[in-house]
């Protein structure tokens, strides 16, 4: 009942068109537009981007963020996975649960917090005037650390859920057994832990890193016009400087890392479903 | 000539690229109970979806009571399927999935009342009808199943397996049960299965197929006795199958003489356990295993024509494992099998 | 142990530090006083109550719900034909098809609201609306095949094959027996594209326009000008709408289960 590949092609074909001309088609352009100058292939438009300052500091600085956000979570989210992973069943799925509702929330209502917490007449401020250490109110906002944090607020909540499936993967006497031989938690963690865990950091880490290299809104509101990161660097160029190569040159960068990512991703999950 | 009520002519399934089936002939009689018997891989299934019209043929035709319904669609075929793992609606209660096919003929209210509450009745389900396939067990998800097609009043009934998933007790109760709704509907019964046990109790003719073709057709006595080929004989339970050159057995050891004359026009023979006879005969052999099994008494027998399966009584002397003995494969108790191969 | 001190300390902090900013919000936009200050300067709905005065925060709204609720319409009419090719045939070019249609969760959303705009909105003068409810629809797309393709594997095939030949045509076998029984999985799919929909922003940010906002675009440009709590409260109010709805599909549906 199910041979007829032309009933087939009918009932998928609406959705591949429409996803071929209204996505597909219309980005392929925009990337190829970073490829072609005055008619020909050339990679000058790359060369051009890179060549200035801003755009260099930015891209590295993207990178860079995303390396600290990751390698940052990746700390914490062990220690909270742990955490919660040893809790009694009613407690780790209400943690769980916790954990998982931050991302539910819309990302402008998450990053908007740190506006109150680190204004100018922010908590944090607050406490520092308060308490004497300063007597003018720090800059805290718009800067790397600001962007920093809201970052790792945003994305901490993936790391962790991640790290909880791999720990609950692991051989629930791993552990035990290491300590037994002699192991004090540092050797646990480094040679136990986290080789049977690998998996499940890199998934957090992909998801983390991409998540903050891809990142609009938070770098958007925490950082501003002084912090610029590849997508408000994007958005900068295109309304202010009507710039729309150097859109397109980020626009590819942007695409080679998702995919990357996606790749990796997808490799580790049929490595883990073949064992 | 006319066509018999099912007819397939020269019938050629294929999935893709694979050919199941190829160049099928079938005549089904109207109100036969028949089997498709044969191990898995075997066309059987392939050739009941086409009937149903689940597949369609690559070439050949299917006749349905005078009428040509090859390109027929299957929703317009007045024919019903009990499909292996029943298929009911999980979303619907017992009664309504009975009244399924009904309502969709335009059959409500007391109409369809009177007619989904007497199938029911004949399944012994009424008391099921508020309830949810989950609810039920394996054997009433079959009845239910079995209702919902009948009360189409389907000119054939196929059914895939119908007795596999059952254990041994419910076995017996539905065989006796398709049995009693064929007897009183006379509706014309097509069962696939790949157990012997099943085809010889239940019905009427038996088709053997093998690799996509026919075997070899016949009631279930001719089957069980006289085998045409080497595989339905190992099928039906020759334990000693041998082909048959210049009046010689051919076993692992070479050509070896039959103890009487070989039949004419034969391809080979074929032996049950019961028939080989044990304590004289031409033929050595050493007993190398045996096992009791109530009645008879069984007995594996290492010989020149290669491994022996015998039994007899279990009232008579046994033999002890490593004793030798005489036995004789007495021409007149072989099955005659005109293919071999 | 240390151990034993080490996790309730741990879990503490990371409550605060992941939910913490969120009650900070809550606390903020109860405040009586002009300015967005933390702790709030008295309590009072007033903010509560003026967002939904805002002509410009209605009418974003409304875009917003517009989009979330007929763009995942769209996806979904759209995606379910397609998850039902994948699932139950032997499709050719069955990967090529899995891909297109879940590129758009792979590709940055910036880029397609861009892209839109440069070459289907600027060339041709396609209405801003339009162009972005194409670009939520896509959005969404992956989501709602992905889901319903989860459920329809997880429904037996020869249920349908018996519709048929119990009389019914194939059209009508999915509807009276495919659809029934995939219902979790469509609404699952429908909440998803929903909260999904609702809370992007890259999407949105190129394909705005006069009187063509969503509310979060609506909410950022608000923010780089005025410094009240007006955002605190709608940040709320909309956090509250999202986790609400998540909370009644895990109440009532068993959402995790789809997803």
């Amino acid at each position: 009942m199910f041979q007829n590949r032309a009933e087939a092609l009918a009932l998928a074909l609406p959705a591949a068109v429409f996803a071929t001309l209204v996505f597909l088609l219309p980005v392929a352009i925009l990337l190829s537009e970073g490829f072609r100058a005055g008619g020909a292939w050339t990679l000058s438009a790359y060369t051009h981007f890179f060549s200035e300052t801003l755009n260099r500091t930015v891209f590295l600085r993207s990178f860079r963020l995303g390396l600290e956000v990751t390698a940052v979570s990746a700390v914490i989210g062990y220690a909270a996975a742990f955490a919660i992973v040893n809790l009694p069943p009613t407690g780790k799925g209400r943690l769980i649960g916790l954990v998982t509702l931050p991302l539910m929330i819309s990302p402008v209502a998450r990053t908007y917090a740190w506006i109150v917490i680190l204004g100018r007449t922010g908590i944090v401020n607050q406490g520092i005037t308060g308490l004497g250490l300063s007597a003018e109110p720090l800059r805290l906002l718009f800067t790397e650390t600001a962007v920093f944090i809201g970052l790792l607020q945003l994305f901490l909540p993936l790391m962790i859920l991640s790290l909880i499936s791999a720990l609950e993967n692991m051989p629930r006497d791993a552990i035990p057994a290491a300590r037994v031989l002699g192991a004090n938690w540092f050797q646990v963690f480094w040679k136990v832990v986290l080789p049977l865990t690998r998996e499940g950091l890199v998934v957090g880490g992909t998801l983390v890193f991409t998540g903050s290299l891809t990142a609009y809104i938070t770098p958007a509101v925490l950082g501003g016009s002084k912090v610029l990161m590849l997508e408000t660097l994007m958005y900068q160029q295109v309304s202010v400087a009507n710039d729309f190569v150097s859109a397109s040159v980020i626009a590819f960068i942007l695409i080679v890392m998702s995919f990357a990512a996606n790749i990796l991703l997808k490799r580790l999950a049929t490595a883990r479903n073949r064992r | 000539m006319s066509d018999a009520y099912l007819q397939l002519d020269k019938l050629t399934l294929a999935y893709g690229d694979t050919v199941a089936v190829k160049n099928l002939d079938l005549a089904i009689g109207k109100g036969e109970l028949v089997a498709f018997l044969g191990p898995s891989g075997c066309g059987k299934t392939t050739t009941m979806r086409a009937i149903a019209g689940l597949l369609t043929p690559a070439s050949g035709r299917i006749g349905l009571d005078g009428a040509d319904i090859t390109r027929v669609s299957a929703n317009k075929r007045a024919v019903g399927l009990v499909f292996q793992s029943y298929a009911l609606f999980p979303h619907l209660t017992v009664y309504e999935n009975v009244a399924f096919g009904l309502r969709l003929k335009g059959i409500s209210g007391a109409d369809l009342d009177a007619r989904v509450g007497a199938g029911l009745k004949s399944v012994g389900l009424t008391a099921f009808a508020g309830r949810k396939p989950a609810e039920l067990s394996g054997g009433q998800q079959q009845r239910v199943a079995l209702a919902r097609s009948m009360v189409m009043e389907p000119k054939v009934l196929l059914l895939d397996e119908p007795l596999s998933n059952l254990d041994a007790r419910l076995r017996l109760e539905m065989r006796a049960e398709l049995q009693r709704v064929q007897r009183e509907t006379g509706v014309t019964m097509i069962f696939v299965t790949h157990d012997q046990v099943e085809a010889l109790a239940l019905a009427d003719r038996i088709v053997v197929m093998l690799n996509g073709g026919i075997e070899q057709i016949g009631t279930p006595e001719e089957i069980y006795n006289n085998p045409v080929s080497s595989f339905v004989a190992d099928f039906v339970g020759f334990d000693n199958v041998f082909a048959l050159k210049e009046g010689k057995l051919m076993t692992p050891n070479g050509p070896i003489a039959l103890s009487g004359p070989a039949p004419q026009a034969s391809a080979g023979l074929a032996w049950r356990p019961r028939a080989v006879v044990l304590g004289a005969g031409p033929f050595q052999g050493t007993v190398r295993g045996t096992s009791f099994a109530g009645n008879s008494r069984e007995y594996l027998l290492d010989t020149p024509l290669g491994a022996i399966k015998a039994e007899i009584d279990a009232s008579l002397p046994p033999h002890e494992i490593g004793s030798a003995l005489a036995f004789n494969l007495p021409v007149a108790g072989a099955a005659n099998l005109k293919r071999f191969g | 142990m240390s151990i034993r001190l080490f996790s309730p300390i741990v879990l503490f902090l990371l409550l605060v530090f992941l939910i913490g900013p969120f009650l900070i919000i809550i606390a903020a936009s109860l405040s009586a006083g002009d300015t967005l200050a933390f702790p709030p300067q008295g309590l009072s709905l007033r903010w509560v109550t003026k967002v939904f005065a805002v002509e410009s925060f209605r009418d974003s709204f409304a875009m917003s719900m517009f989009l979330a609720v007929f763009g995942t319409l769209a996806a979904l009419l759209l995606g379910i034909p397609a998850a039902y090719a994948l699932s139950r045939y032997r499709l050719p070019a069955a990967e090529a098809v899995r891909t297109i249609v879940s590129l758009p969760i792979i590709v940055p959303g910036i880029i397609v609201g861009l892209a839109l705009l440069r070459y289907l909105v600027v060339p041709f003068g396609f209405n801003i609306t339009v162009a972005l409810f194409f670009a939520h629809a896509a959005l969404v797309l992956p989501y709602a095949v992905r889901v319903v393709s989860a459920s329809l594997d997880n429904l037996r095939s020869d249920i349908e094959e018996a519709a048929v030949l119990l009389g019914s045509s194939r059209f009508g076998a999915f509807f009276r027996v495919v659809m029934p029984n995939i219902r979790g999985g469509v609404l699952a799919a429908f909440i998803l594209g929903f909260v999904t929909s609702f809370n992007q922003v890259p999407v949105s940010l190129f394909l705005s326009g006069p009187g063509v906002r969503t509310l979060p675009i609506d909410m950022l440009g608000y923010m780089e000008t005025t410094y009240d709590p007006s955002i605190a409260a709608l940040s709320a109010l909309l956090a509250f709408l999202s986790i609400g709805i998540v909370f009644l599909a895990e109440r009532f549906l068993g959402f995790s289960r789809y997803v």
